[in-house]
């Protein structure tokens, strides 16, 4: 113990010695140098210090920063998937625009009331039969209204309403089998049967036996349709069956000009339109008549994508005239048959 | 060698921390005098000689930002360790009762110290104003006992 206090005692008076002299002194070059050495020595505590506590104190700022960005983030994602779910809505109106506006330079049949119309629903066990559009009573849609479709800048037929439901119909397609339409071949004016076979072409038959047909005809309905207009475009001859020696009449098979798988927007033909809605203009023939085909054997198809070669109505063949007093009467009542009658059925 | 570094960490550590509270968390000057608490504590629980060593260090740390008095920190720091290291001879300082009133007159005293030593040096006494006075020895005060359960807890009682 002793010796612990003697060497106190002499670190006191060692330090108390340093202590005075140090304030004895005067700030003369060599305290000032000390002082600056010791200051130097000590700079950094003070400097990385600083830094450090910058550093402690600016995290809740940086915390926050992460948070409002994780936040931005989040919100941004939203309006990255609004943005891409609008880029593809403007995509999908734009080529719907698109369509609209080709089909809109489109000349519907006179006499009847057209509304466009959308498919929202096809059966896809039984494509070729029979798909739902989205227009009902509410836009004036009865039964047996015939449907068309545009395409290359024309409107074809499709098929013929067979259900009205409040907001939405069923267009049984003409490739179903139990569709049928009187038609004729655009290069002698031969009118037949257009049956659908429940895929994608269709059979006219009924021909008469004795002429010579060829393939790439067009084939338009006739004016003795029970349902469609005259003269629309039902499709091309893509193959002449051989001749039966047990049948009176020739058949076809015939590609349509609808094509099922790429219908989206179609014309619906009403035959009155909802109340407050526009009448239907006076019936006047949408498509030129043109020159009567000569008599003699059937003229292979002349300029065929400039629309029918075919006589109005009210301005018809011989031929024509022969063949419709023979069979149109008789084709009117088949095609009226092919389908049962829906109201019948219900 | 451990204890040495951790006695130099201890040391320069203390020193931060003084920096860094008076800083960016004294009030007015009022703020805990950790070197002179720790001056204080090292001298009742380790002795006056490793004390004044500590205090006297710390003083000339204290004295370098000041462009006056360059010792006078020193001094008091040597002083208050050894004025503790002899009174713990009559004191039980290592109850944190006894060693906050101790601090707390040490705190006193140094300002009274270093006043006077300003006084004789400078010829004007160095009052460091009501606020610290007042509070820097409840600060101390506090400081001390908090250090102490520190210290007992982490082994230092009977050492």
């Amino acid at each position: 113990m002793q010796r612990e206090t003697r060497i106190a005692n002499f670190v006191l008076g060692a330090l108390t010695a340093l202590s005075l002299l140090l304030l004895s002194l005067p700030l003369s070059a060599p305290v000032r140098a000390f002082k600056a050495g010791t200051g130097y020595l000590l700079d950094p505590l003070a400097y990385h210090g600083e830094a450090g506590y910058r550093r402690i104190a600016d995290s809740p700022m940086r915390i926050r920063k992460l948070l409002e960005a994780d936040i931005e983030n989040e919100s941004l994602r939203v309006e990255l998937r609004r943005s891409l779910w609008l880029a593809t809505t403007v995509s999908a109106l734009s080529l719907e625009n698109e369509r609209l506006r080709r089909a809109l330079v489109l000349k519907a049949p006179a006499g009847r009331s057209p509304a466009w119309v959308h498919v929202m629903e096809r059966d896809p066990i039984h494509w070729y039969r029979s798909l739902v559009v989205d227009a009902g009573y509410d836009r004036g849609v009865s039964l047996n209204d015939p449907v068309l479709g545009p395409r290359d800048g024309r409107l074809v037929a499709v098929g013929r309403v067979v259900d009205v439901r409040p907001n939405t119909s069923t267009v049984l397609l003409l490739t179903d089998e139990l569709s049928a339409a009187a038609a004729y071949l655009s290069s002698g004016t031969y009118e037949g049967l257009v049956q659908g076979q429940d895929g994608p072409r269709l059979r006219m038959n009924y021909l008469n036996a004795e002429v010579r047909l060829s393939t790439g005809d067009s084939v338009y309905t006739s004016p003795t349709s029970a349902t469609f207009p005259p003269d629309v475009l039902v499709g091309r001859v893509a193959k002449v069956n051989p001749r039966d020696p047990f049948l009176t009449f020739q058949s076809v098979e015939i590609l349509p000009a609808a094509d099922a798988s790429s219908l989206q927007e179609l014309m619906i033909l009403r035959a009155r339109p909802p109340v407050g809605e526009a009448k239907p203009p006076a019936y006047v023939p949408v498509f030129a008549p043109i020159e009567p085909p000569a008599e003699g054997p059937a003229a292979p198809a002349q300029a065929e994508d400039a629309g029918p070669k075919q006589p109005s109505v009210a301005r018809p063949s011989r031929k024509r005239a022969t063949v419709e007093a023979s069979t149109g009467a008789v084709l009117k009542s088949m095609e009226a048959l092919a389908v049962p009658n829906p109201e019948a059925i219900q | 060698m451990i204890g040495f570094l951790r006695a130099v960490a201890l040391f320069i550590g203390a020193m931060f921390v003084q920096w860094w509270w008076n800083t960016h968390f004294a009030y007015w000057g009022a703020a805990p005098q950790f070197l002179l608490v720790l001056t204080i504590i090292i001298a009742a629980r380790r002795g006056p000689i490793l004390g004044m060593l500590a205090g006297f260090g710390w003083g000339l740390y204290l004295d370098v930002a000041r462009a006056e008095l360059f010792g006078a920190r020193a001094l008091t720091l040597t002083l208050t360790a050894y004025i503790v290291g002899v009174a713990r001879r009559q004191i039980d300082l290592r109850a944190a009762g006894p060693l906050a009133v101790t601090t707390f007159l040490a705190t006193w005293a140094a300002f009274v110290a270093y006043g006077l030593l300003g006084l004789v040096f400078t010829r004007s006494f160095e009052w460091s104003g009501w606020i610290p006075v007042i509070m820097n020895p409840v600060l101390n005060a506090v400081v001390v006992t908090i250090a102490a359960v520190v210290w007992d807890v982490r082994g230092g009682r009977g050492s």
